[in-house]
């Protein structure tokens, strides 16, 4: 269970971002609507504790986790939190099933190879596991960052614009993709995009 | 997958950054391992040689030229010395042993020395074929100067005038080989040896053959018949000399018989204090003492030695600078790499070391790399460099000098990678993710 009490943030001390109180149960999937510059980015990465919050509340699991010491932080920010990006991103030197077992080894799960590779078959990639993430096209790559994102388990995935450079076709497949997964590893599934393409996707949505 | 197999990957990912800091770093090691290995392998061979000769007298001139012509056989000779004087100094109650040196001549190259039978004894030679000499004009040969000249038992060959290939040949007397040495490691693999009276012989024939035929014969008058022919009577009386263990002047030995050197050993160190001075302060001759001179030499060598370290290790520092440019440019364009890390939940200090990582594998890889290609480097030059000089031991085993290079690679590869190292472990994952 996720939830947020009047969190706000700011960069510089003068201008402050306040966001959105949200609370999430169960198996949930909430959309969050914004156009560019009202802080979705920041929003995600308070989420994903990789930003403090000036102030306000925020509990997974009734564990505050932004009040962790950095190593703790580190280990449940691996653990339960699965990112996807805008812009996918991989260790461009090693392969895409090297990428997700690296995932696992710093997660400290078990490095499960056969887990791996159904993932990246389920997204459409089982021929490409060995390949380096430079020789993907763009909308493979974005597979390819589902699955890293979501290989070891997460119980939040939080996706930071996945479609908005993508077209029509390709932006419902990872949509769909990413709600499959979301299913499938049972997880809470929060998206945050300016894309308008999506509201129609989601039951619960709220704007930034 | 783990840090280290993905430290390893980042390297070979970028194979030109990384052969560059390995090229630096092997060979800067690389010079001082084998630099370490010479200076091991010639101190070693200067011992070697040495044989426990405590002192070397010959005519006036530079010590360290008479121990060099007269023990390594590398320079000339300084001279000559009457062997009545060598004589003298044989029978100094201080006096161990001495082996008369008479050389001059060569053969392609390969010194003849005029000696006795205690110069190969006192080597410790032992013979492959054949026998020691008996009479003049015979000689052994050192295994060296066989096989280059694929000479054997019987063959006969003349001497040149001078040390050096070129000289004047004296064709009026052949040497004929009567035996052969098994391979020693030392100077006496080089040399072909005779009797003293050979050399006197082939130089001043006239005054040595006459000499010889007229006072043996004279001597044998007595009970010998007439129809002896001189050659006979040489026959006879070498195998006398050559079997007497002291230096004695006799009817054999013309009265201005030269020497070109004396090779002398002690009964006890007192020999060591007295006689040098001695015989340089009160007779015409000059005494070296070998360790010294040796001594001399390698602090002269050492010199260029030092000079050559410090370039290896400016090569090596440079690799460290290798290693921290290839680094921390790397990481300039892997920074959303450590980021995406962090988020994946790896921790600050795992970052860490997976530059650090990077950088102590090249350093360690470029250590063993560099002491493997001194050796390599040594064993082709000693393949090569067998003819003229006894590197004949080869050895593979790490020295205790090259055991710093390790620690000191690893120090210099550790110090390359402290800045990106420090730059992986604070960086700023929500900015970095963020800016893109």
């Amino acid at each position: 269970m996720l939830q947020s009490q009047s969190i706000n943030f700011s960069y510089d001390g003068i201008h402050q971002f306040y966001f959105p109180d949200i609370q999430l149960s169960g198996r949930e999937e909430l959309l969050i609507l914004g156009e560019s510059g009202v802080g979705k980015t920041t929003f995600i990465q308070i989420l994903a504790g990789l930003l403090k919050p000036s102030s306000g509340l925020l509990e997974f699991n009734g564990v505050q986790f932004h009040n962790l010491p950095s190593k703790e932080l580190d280990q449940f920010r691996g653990k339960h939190i699965g990112m996807v990006f805008q812009s996918p991103y991989f260790l461009k030197n090693i392969s895409i099933l090297d990428n997700l077992h690296l995932s696992l080894y710093l997660s400290k799960n078990k490095e499960d190879k056969k887990r791996a590779i159904e993932l990246l078959e389920q997204v459409g990639l089982g021929d490409k596991i060995n390949s380096k993430p430079n020789d993907l096209s763009q909308g493979e790559q974005q597979r390819a960052a589902i699955a890293l994102a979501v290989v070891k388990n997460p119980s939040v995935i939080l996706a930071d614009e996945p479609t908005s450079s993508l077209d029509d076709v390709n932006c419902k497949r990872i949509t769909s993709l990413l709600k499959e997964q979301a299913t499938s590893t049972n997880a809470q599934l929060i998206i945050i995009t300016h894309d308008q393409r999506l509201k129609s996707q989601f039951d619960k949505s709220i704007t930034l | 997958m783990n840090i280290s197999r993905l430290s390893w990957q980042n390297l070979i990912s970028n194979p030109l950054n990384t052969t560059l800091s390995l090229l630096l770093m092997t060979f800067g090691v690389g010079i001082i391992s084998l630099l370490f290995l010479l200076n091991n392998q010639i101190e070693q061979q200067l011992q070697a040689n040495l044989r426990g000769v405590d002192m070397v007298v010959g005519s006036k001139g530079s010590p360290l030229q008479l121990i060099l012509s007269s023990i390594y056989h590398i320079d000339n000779p300084t001279g000559n010395i009457p062997y009545s004087e060598a004589v003298k100094i044989d029978n100094n109650s201080l006096v161990d042993l001495t082996v008369p040196l008479s050389y001059g001549d060569s053969y392609n190259g390969f010194r003849i020395v005029g000696t006795t039978h205690q110069y190969p004894e006192l080597y410790e030679m032992s013979l492959k074929k054949g026998r020691l000499w008996s009479r003049s004009l015979e000689v052994v040969l050192g295994s060296t100067v066989a096989q280059t000249h694929r000479l054997k038992i019987g063959d006969t060959f003349y001497g040149t005038h001078g040390l050096i290939e070129g000289g004047h040949v004296h064709d009026e007397y052949a040497y004929e080989v009567v035996g052969i040495f098994n391979p020693s490691y030392t100077i006496l693999d080089q040399l072909i040896l005779t009797n003293a009276q050979s050399v006197w012989q082939v130089h001043n024939h006239e005054v040595v053959e006459q000499g010889n035929e007229h006072q043996e014969c004279d001597h044998e008058h007595h009970d010998d018949e007439h129809s002896h022919e001189h050659h006979n009577c040489d026959h006879e009386h070498h195998i006398e000399e050559s079997t007497a263990s002291g230096l004695e002047l006799n009817a054999s030995i013309p009265e201005d018989a030269m020497i070109t050197s004396l090779l002398v050993k002690f009964k006890s160190p007192i020999g060591l204090i007295q006689l040098p001075r001695k015989i340089n302060e009160t007779t015409n001759l000059q005494a070296a003492v070998p360790a010294l001179e040796i001594s001399r030499l390698t602090n002269l060598l050492g010199f260029g030695v030092q000079t050559i370290n410090i370039i290896a290790f400016i090569i090596i520092i440079v690799s460290g600078l290798s290693i921290f440019i290839s680094l921390y440019n790397s990481l300039k364009k892997r920074r959303y790499e450590l980021a995406l890390m962090r988020v994946h939940g790896a921790s600050k200090w795992q970052l860490a070391q997976l530059v650090l990582q990077e950088g102590v594998i090249l350093s360690v890889i470029g250590t063993v790399l560099g002491l493997l290609i001194s050796r390599i480097t040594l064993l082709i030059i000693t393949l090569f460099a067998e003819h003229k000089y006894t590197i004949n031991s080869f050895q593979f085993n790490l020295l205790i000098e090259e055991l710093w290079l390790l620690p000191i690679a690893l120090l210099i590869g550790i110090a390359a990678s402290i800045i990106p190292t420090i730059l992986s472990y604070n960086i700023n994952i929500p900015k970095t993710l963020s800016n893109e």
